[in-house]
């Protein structure tokens, strides 16, 4: 079955109310066990860097374990910069179906952080692969964040791009 | 003339065995306002790389306390800084971060330059109605008065001042253990990354230096790293800091320390081992030959050097460059950049840049914790209740005149040092800073 616009929406959706709500188990559960999750850094004002093994990422993980570490970070109570997290709300939109499996999508996320009262946005692109699961539902098999604004205010974490 | 006196600002009693900081250098705009005359606009101050223009014509800009600076390297190869603005009205010339430009050409009014500053063209000149006086004046753009290249880290001051190798002294030996990991130098991975905090930029010169934080800011990356040690798997990767006995607290014996240096450059240090963990692994046995045992295994160890102001490089698990800008005294710009040896394989540069993101970046597991910790101490110094901060008396007993045997080792002559165990955590380091922060700021403050 081919990937209809309305699942891949449903899926985006879906992801941007995990975080926003801080259900990262059922977060994860989107993710291919293989997944890569990726946000690039930049080389200089208009282009990204595009070799994760020769370039620098601000993240680069192969393999959702890494993600499940990140989570675990997250909850441990052992990170000042964790907790409080700051509230947040991803706006997903311009979701584009490009090919069988690729899904590109704009992403606004709205961020107030009321430890250092400070408002912040992050804005960019999303670039997708999605792949079937063994029921039938599709799954992110690959993420890559294109952070547009990359000077970043103090922290950027996973749930907050 | 600003009405604190140092001695309200910094409390340096060696006789009393008393070394203490008030709250107010960090907070007090004004002398922030000072501290960009007499420090970041009044004397050497790092630059970048020569590596970040590597041919004739290449560029990249930077800034020197709030000044824009442009370095360029001509024709014949021949870098040089210059202030990046326009002798006509003040526009900046050169407008993005780095590039190649045999011309300079002002935005706003076309005046020109080369990639060695000269001016190359006015607008309609014969036309202008000048008078003689102008044709007497340059109109190249303003070069900075002091610049230099030392093993490709490139310095620069806007005002006169000493020759480059008195401003680094014995520090310069350690940035030979970074300059020399590759004979053909050192390069900037590709990706920069910048962040900023809302604290004083002095929060980041000590946070490098502070050995005492680690376990108590960074359990977290702590935890999760001994967790992918005991269940590896292929998408993890392992790090150096797992293997390494300095950060456990049960470690005996000495496991690091610190040297302090005139001019406010200091290191810390923690023992790790010529490790595979380590990316540098691949080069041991080239850098044993070439640069002798002792240096090499300095090499390997956990080194975070600061050259004052403004350049950190620390070395553990990878090796980040960082350049601190501060924008005023409550917040402050980081550049930061994956430093690495040039002809690395691309398994050790995979290693190095794996690393590097889960530690260093802002988007990673360790940094956030030291940057919101920062901005909470900065909330803490709003108050003048108990001026005194109580930050730098750790090692005080321990520290001595002079270096010891390690540094004897690769004939590194520090003004001080500490040798430490695993709970020791040297805070005298700190010391250097405030002591070249009160030489430079003596001219503006009473005694």
């Amino acid at each position: 079955m081919t990937l209809t616009l309305a699942a891949a929406e449903a899926l985006l959706t879906r992801e941007a109310l995990y975080l926003d709500r801080a259900q990262w188990d059922e977060w994860l559960g989107l993710y291919t066990e293989d997944a890569i999750f990726w946000m690039p850094a930049w080389r200089d004002e208009l282009t990204l860097t595009e070799d994760p093994d020769r370039e620098l990422s601000l993240i680069y993980y192969r393999g959702r374990r890494n993600l499940e570490d990140r989570v675990w970070r997250a909850r441990s109570g052992l990170s000042v910069a964790s907790a409080p997290r700051a509230r947040s709300v991803h706006q997903v939109t311009n979701i584009l179906v490009e090919a069988d499996d690729r899904v590109t999508a704009a992403f606004a996320v709205h961020l107030f952080d009321k430890r250092a009262e400070r408002t912040h946005s992050f804005f960019g692109r999303y670039d997708y692969r999605l792949a079937r699961d063994d029921d039938g539902a599709w799954k992110i098999a690959a993420k890559k964040i294109i952070l547009l604004n990359d000077t970043i205010p103090t922290v950027v974490d996973f749930y907050s791009v | 003339m600003f009405e604190a006196s140092l001695a309200k600002l910094i409390d340096d009693r060696p006789g009393d065995g008393v070394f203490r900081v008030s709250r107010a250098i960090f907070d007090d705009p004004a002398l922030f306002d000072l501290e960009m005359k007499r420090i970041f606009e009044g004397g050497w101050v790092f630059l970048g790389l020569a590596s970040q223009a590597p041919g004739p014509h290449d560029f990249f800009t930077t800034t020197v306390g709030r000044v824009p600076v442009l370095v360029s390297r001509d024709g014949q190869g021949q870098l040089a800084a210059f202030v990046n603005s326009c002798p006509h009205r003040g526009a900046m010339i050169a407008q993005t971060m780095c590039g190649h430009a045999k011309l300079h050409v002002c935005a706003y009014h076309s005046w020109s330059f080369d990639s060695a500053g000269r001016n190359k063209g006015i607008k309609w000149k014969n036309a202008g109605c000048y008078t003689p006086a102008f044709d007497g004046e340059t109109h190249d753009l303003a070069r900075l008065p002091a610049f230099a290249d030392y093993k490709g880290f490139l310095f620069g001051s806007l005002v006169p001042t000493v020759p480059l190798a008195d401003h680094l002294g014995e520090a310069a030996k350690l940035l030979d253990l970074v300059a020399e990991q590759s004979v053909d130098g050192m390069e900037l991975v590709p990706g920069a990354v910048t962040f900023t905090y809302d604290g004083n930029w002095k929060l980041q010169l000590e946070n490098c230096s502070d050995a005492y934080h680690f376990t108590s800011a960074h359990p977290s990356y702590i935890r999760l790293l001994e967790q992918r040690k005991e269940k590896p798997d292929e998408a993890t990767i392992g790090s150096v800091w797992a293997e390494n006995p300095a950060w456990s607290e049960e470690a005996e014996g000495i496991q690091g320390g610190s040297y302090s240096f005139p001019g406010g450059h200091v290191l810390n240090w923690g023992r790790m081992d010529v490790s595979p963990a380590l990316p540098l692994y691949e080069r041991a046995e080239e850098l044993a030959e070439r640069v002798g045992i002792a240096r090499r295994d300095w090499m390997f160890s956990m080194r975070n050097l600061t050259i004052f102001p403004n350049l950190q490089v620390a070395e553990n698990a990878s090796s980040q460059l960082r350049v601190i800008r501060p924008l005023s005294s409550g917040r402050t710009e980081m550049r930061t950049w994956c430093l690495a040896p040039k002809g690395e394989s691309n398994e050790a540069r995979r290693q190095r840049i794996r690393q590097y993101e889960d530690f260093f970046n802002p988007s990673g597991m360790a940094t956030p914790d030291d940057t919101v910790s920062y901005e909470n101490c900065q909330r803490g110094f709003a108050s003048r209740v108990e001026p005194w901060l109580q930050g730098y008396a750790r090692g005080l007993g321990a520290s001595k005149e002079g270096g010891n045997a390690l540094s004897d080792s690769i004939g590194l002559q520090p003004a001080r040092s500490v040798l430490a165990d695993a709970q020791l955590c040297d805070e005298t380091l700190f010391h250097s800073y405030y002591r070249e922060w009160a030489r430079r700021m003596a001219g503006e403050l009473r005694a």
